[in-house]
């Protein structure tokens, strides 16, 4: 069975570090410029869901901005889970705190998966994505 | 996560910083390979790589300088060792690492 | 015979040299592993190392002398071998 590869981005609409979220067919992906190379990864963080391309783009590894999971954009594999915030020594207000609290006891069940990648070719300049 | 990948994405992260500083990972293979390992299970635990070598001390302003690579909190004592506390890093010259000790900071001359 | 007790992470490769250093010439010591210990131990090494100005691992006390990281040669010369 072919590929069927859709027409996502200009090549220049992105240069090498840079990322751009798109839908294509309904399906949100964000593209990465690699030094040159195209990879397509699913745009949703494999820890909860932010939006990567607002995240780091440093060579192949992606940092999502929400709690800096990062993730290998050539494969999709997580390379590390959440990192916890500090949030200083100054006490909360109670609420606030008491919140944090119980939204960290659910953040501890929840993991850090990979993200699917979709094949992309560079052609007639460019960047094509087949969905995977 | 997979520790293999880890290690992959530290070396390239850790890679680009010693090398602005003179500095190279080590030539000793299996040692790198052993820090390394230490270093991203410090980081699955704590959020960040610590030194395998140091205290955590649970003070930020203290445990921050010994988020690895720790050269620049340390760049006069490194620079006199040719080499980090744990020798994940050596300077770029250095061909033969067992031949550096690891000597404390107050037993350097360091003005 | 000094006594000799050192104060080590689990995590450090210089350490388990050290350990080693003393188990090879069957040299009895007492070690710590500061990162297995519990708190109030961690705040009491951290204490001592303080008070020696030292900052890592390992460290090592033989007799009255304190040596900081691993230093083969200066452990030899303290227990006179």
């Amino acid at each position: 069975m072919s590929e069927t590869f859709v027409q996502a981005i200009r090549i220049g609409e992105v240069a090498p570090g840079g990322m751009k979220a798109v839908e294509l067919n309904g399906r949100e992906i964000v593209i990465c410029n690699c030094g040159g190379s195209f990879h397509a990864v699913d745009r949703r963080c494999g820890h909860m869901n932010a939006p990567l391309e607002m995240g780091t783009l440093d060579g192949f590894i992606l940092t999502c901005p929400m709690h800096c999971a990062q993730f290998d954009v050539t494969t999709g594999e997580a390379l590390s889970g959440p990192v916890p915030h500090d949030l200083g020594n100054e006490p909360l207000p109670s609420k606030v705190g008491t919140f944090l609290n119980n939204v960290g006891v659910f953040m501890q069940q929840i993991r850090t998966e990979s993200v699917a990648i979709h094949k992309t070719k560079v052609e007639s300049e460019y960047v094509w994505v087949a969905l995977a | 996560m997979n520790a293999g990948s880890r290690k992959k994405a530290l070396r390239y992260f850790f890679g680009k910083v010693v090398e602005a500083m003179g500095f190279k990972f080590t030539p000793d293979g299996d040692l790198a390979e052993f820090l390394l390992e230490q270093e991203v299970k410090l980081e699955a635990k704590h959020g960040v790589p610590f030194c395998p070598c140091r205290p955590i001390r649970r003070d930020r302003m203290r445990d921050m300088q010994i988020v690895c690579p720790c050269i620049p909190f340390h760049r006069k004592h490194f620079d006199a060792m040719k080499r980090c506390w744990c020798g994940l890093f050596v300077h770029r010259d250095v061909t033969d690492p067992d031949s550096l000790p690891q000597v404390p900071e107050k037993e350097m001359d360091l003005e | 015979m000094k006594k000799v007790s050192v104060y080590t992470l689990s995590t450090c490769p210089w350490c388990g040299k050290t350990k080693k250093f003393f188990t090879e010439r069957s040299i009895p010591f007492e070690f710590t592993d500061y990162d297995l210990a519990d708190k109030a131990t961690q705040d009491r090494i951290m204490r001592e190392l303080d008070e020696e100005g030292a900052s890592g691992f390992p460290f090592v006390r033989i007799g009255d002398e304190v040596v900081e990281g691993y230093q083969p040669d200066r452990y030899a010369e303290l227990l006179g071998i």
